[in-house]
């Protein structure tokens, strides 16, 4: 089937090259951190995570989004959603991708990967997120690609593929679940400290994926006249709609709870991030942008006579997606580590290196969704 | 199959996997042992150890250092077991520093024969070879 | 020797060790013919012994460094200043730093402007190790919380979980900003996590650690904290005592008098 993606325009073989090129400047500015070591990042003793690890939180809520399709589609018999199912599996496999090359960059010693699995720790919640993730990824690409290949035969999908797909749905669940609980089981880290961070991520992950998934359906009708169709996006609309108001409420109960309690621990990582601490403000101007977007992207959502058009559309999803990513794939990362656990306030910036290599994995991640729906769009459309 | 013994049985099965995911996880970390003792190490033994001799043949050294080094490694930092007692009853401690007491009085004693068979052991990354203590 | 020394030793069981012997082997240059080997106890018991150490902040001189020159270069742990590269073991926090969660209002001039010193707490419930995704940091049989630097993956999810900010991570090649190397003891690799070992080589040969020994003021007491008599055991049974963020549940083995 893979063939199918061999063939294609000019417009398509241009967007493969300009990826490709990205890539390749992401490789070569790896390869300096890898001979020079982490040191050529922003990163340091006391942030010691920074983009790589933000984007992979971000991105496990990309990928586990998929679920907000899949359900219906298969739980409820949702047939709007027949075209676009594929689409987010594929989004999914690609997310799930992209998360493990971001851990991998952000490792010290990449060449002992391994050691996750030659000494399992099942104490750590790093092992849990490699197992789901890894089991995530498969799940996707093996019923995604089966229910394709059945499509282009055109016989009903084999029966073994059902229940994985069913499995694929707590799997999503499980998958960001993990992923929250790598932060929030680490005392005096109180950004993370908080039993709400498992349902925010998942409630940021289901605005935020869902819009993804809404603006690449535009993108396909665009670019390879393929129409998911306007039931299925204004369907998932909605779901976005709800699901950023989830994520904005339950940003709302972090702050009340840190400054209606007032105890200086919790409100610290919130103020630097939003109000500026002791003089450090990076974060302040993007917080806000992040806050006022998104929830002015809800409303355009909420509102049926808006989202109904597309340019509104569009619009609102773009704002949703740029928010939750200003949000998770930025501050909630970066501000945990502020103020350090020995009081000292560190301001964070990527350089150059570390942005190459970042954009390098976006572009991965991107050929990677390129090929897998072109040949999906290929089979659907019979070309 | 009744649908309430389906039930039960998807609930029994459920709560199984749980428990057992909780007992898993519990299994790696134990916590820490209270055992207050009044006699903080075992009492000291005497022994004299001669270190004039290799712990093993040459031929079975040449062969095998790397895994016995790997033992070593494991038993001394994870286990705690420092001991290492040869077949004729000689005891050494297990440490790379036992082998490079004798073996470094050659710095070239490591590197010509890994230069010859052309491996390239990450060792001296960390450890401080013969080369660079002895300048 | 004086009378604390000879008793930790004596009662870590490795008297017989206190001479010579204890450096053969272990250090190349002075290896001797014979070793005595006593103080090589097989397979310990887990949980038999518990390290633990004492700061007396009021002794520690303002301004001395002694304990951390030392430990920094038996360590072989590199310089980089103050960057954020730094690596660290042992160093100086200023009181509110080190008890962030400790009273602030109107305290003396003296306990806002005292150095405290921190390191690694070894704690009874590591939340580092917990976090560990290869037991590369694990606790040991005697409650000193190592680092396997042959396992570690750089992941770093300890130095978040740390809540002491105790670990540092190699962000470089270490070597070049060593000045001098001391040959008895390992460096690291550019790409892992270190902290403070509680010189559990010294201990494997009968010494007190480093940073005890080298202290002018006597500021320092590390022993046996399972033992009831040991004497750090009665100095924290004699003495106000406190341990960093206690409310944490990671049960530090440090522990300072203020
Ligand atoms: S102080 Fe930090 S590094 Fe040391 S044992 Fe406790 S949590 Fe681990
Ligand atoms: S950086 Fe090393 S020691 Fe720390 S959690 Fe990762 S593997 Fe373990």
């Amino acid at each position: 089937m893979i063939e199918k993606a061999l063939k294609g325009s000019r417009g398509y073989w241009a967007w493969v090259a300009l990826l490709l090129v990205l890539i390749g400047l992401g490789i070569s500015a790896y390869a300096r951190q890898m001979s020079l070591g982490l040191g050529v990042t922003g990163m340091g003793r006391d942030i010691s995570w920074g983009v790589y690890i933000a984007q992979f939180t971000f991105l496990v809520g990309v990928a586990a989004s998929a679920v907000m399709v899949v359900l219906p589609y298969y739980l409820h018999n949702q047939k709007a959603f027949s075209k676009i199912v594929i689409v987010g599996e594929f989004l999914a496999v690609s997310a799930a991708l992209m998360c493990m090359l971001f851990i991998l960059a952000d490792m010290g010693k990449p060449q002992r990967v391994l050691n996750v699995l030659l000494y399992p720790s099942p104490h750590s919640m790093v092992f849990w997120d490699v197992m789901v993730l890894n089991g995530y990824l498969f799940i996707n690409l093996i019923s995604g690609w089966a229910v394709l290949g059945a499509e282009r035969k055109g016989v009903p999908p084999a029966p073994w593929t059902r229940p994985l797909i069913y499995l694929s749905i707590p799997w999503a669940f499980s998958i960001h679940t993990v992923t929250a609980f790598l932060f929030a089981g680490l005392p005096s880290r109180h950004l993370w400290l908080t039993a709400v961070l498992a349902p925010r991520f998942l409630a940021s992950a289901f605005a935020a994926g869902t819009a993804l998934l809404i603006l690449i359906t535009f993108i396909l009708k665009r670019v390879a006249a393929f129409d998911a169709g306007q039931e299925a996006r204004s369907k998932l609309a909605v779901l976005s709609a709800y699901a950023g108001t989830a994520n904005f409420f339950f940003l709302g109960t972090e702050f009340f709870t840190a400054f209606y309690s007032n105890v200086p621990a919790h409100k610290q990582s919130l103020q630097y991030l939003f109000f500026g601490l002791e003089g450090h403000a990076p974060f302040v101007p993007w917080m806000w942008l992040s806050v006022i977007t998104g929830l002015v992207s809800v409303g355009v959502l909420m509102a049926p006579s808006l989202r109904r058009q597309s340019n509104w559309l569009i619009a609102a999803c773009t704002g949703l997606v740029l928010s939750i990513w200003i949000d998770k794939g930025v501050g909630l990362v970066i501000g945990g580590f502020v103020p350090s656990p020995l009081e000292e306030i560190v301001d964070y910036m990527p350089t150059a290196t570390e942005l190459s290599v970042t954009l390098g994995i976006w572009a991965i991640g991107l050929l990677v969704l390129t090929v897998l729906l072109k040949t999906a769009i290929a089979v659907k459309t019979q070309e | 199959m009744s649908k309430f013994l389906r039930t039960a049985v998807a609930f029994f099965i459920a709560i199984a996997v749980f428990a057992g995911t909780w007992l898993f996880m519990q299994s790696g970390h134990g916590t820490a042992a209270a055992a207050h003792a009044a006699v903080p190490a075992a009492a000291a033994r005497v022994v004299p150890v001669d270190s004039t001799r290799c712990i093993a043949q040459t031929e079975w050294m040449r062969a095998h250092h790397m895994q016995l080094l790997n033992q070593w490694r494991h038993d001394s930092v994870r286990e705690g077991n420092r001991t290492h007692v040869t077949r004729d009853g000689r005891m050494f401690d297990k440490s790379l520093n036992t082998c490079l007491g004798c073996h470094a009085s050659n710095p070239m004693f490591c590197f010509m024969c890994h230069q010859y068979a052309n491996v390239k052991p990450t060792c001296w990354n960390c450890h401080i070879s013969p080369m660079e203590s002895n300048k | 020797m004086n009378q604390d020394r000879r008793d930790f030793i004596r009662k870590a069981g490795i008297g017989a060790l206190a001479g010579i012997g204890a450096a053969a082997g272990l250090i190349p240059l002075f290896a001797l013919e014979k070793t005595d080997l006593s103080v090589f106890s097989d397979k310990p018991v887990p949980g038999k012994t518990r390290w633990g150490m004492l700061v007396d902040t009021r002794k520690c001189g303002e301004g001395c460094t002694e304990c951390i020159v030392r430990c920094h270069h038996d360590h072989n742990v590199p310089d980089f200043g103050k960057s954020k590269s730094e690596v660290k073991w042992i160093w100086k926090s200023g009181y509110e730093q080190a008890f962030p969660t400790a009273s602030k209002q109107f305290q003396s001039s003296d306990l806002a402007h005292r150095k405290v010193l921190t390191l690694c707490n070894h704690c009874a419930e590591p939340p580092c190790t917990r976090a560990c995704p290869t037991e590369a940091t694990f606790r040991r049989w005697d409650g000193i919380v190592s680092m396997d630097y042959h396992r570690c993956i750089g992941c770093r999810f300890c130095m978040a979980a740390c809540p002491y900010g105790s670990r540092s991570f190699n962000w470089q090649d270490p070597r070049p900003a060593l000045k001098t190397l001391s040959p008895a003891y390992p460096t690291r690799e550019r790409g892992v996590v270190e902290k403070c070992n509680f010189c559990s080589e010294r201990l494997a040969k009968g010494q007190l650690p480093a940073c005890v020994e080298s202290c002018p003021e006597k500021a320092l007491s590390f022993g046996d904290l399972n033992d009831p008599k040991s004497e750090i055991r009665m100095m924290l049974a004699s003495n106000e005592t406190m341990q960093r963020k206690p409310e944490l549940g990671t049960l530090p083995s440090v522990f300072y008098i203020i």
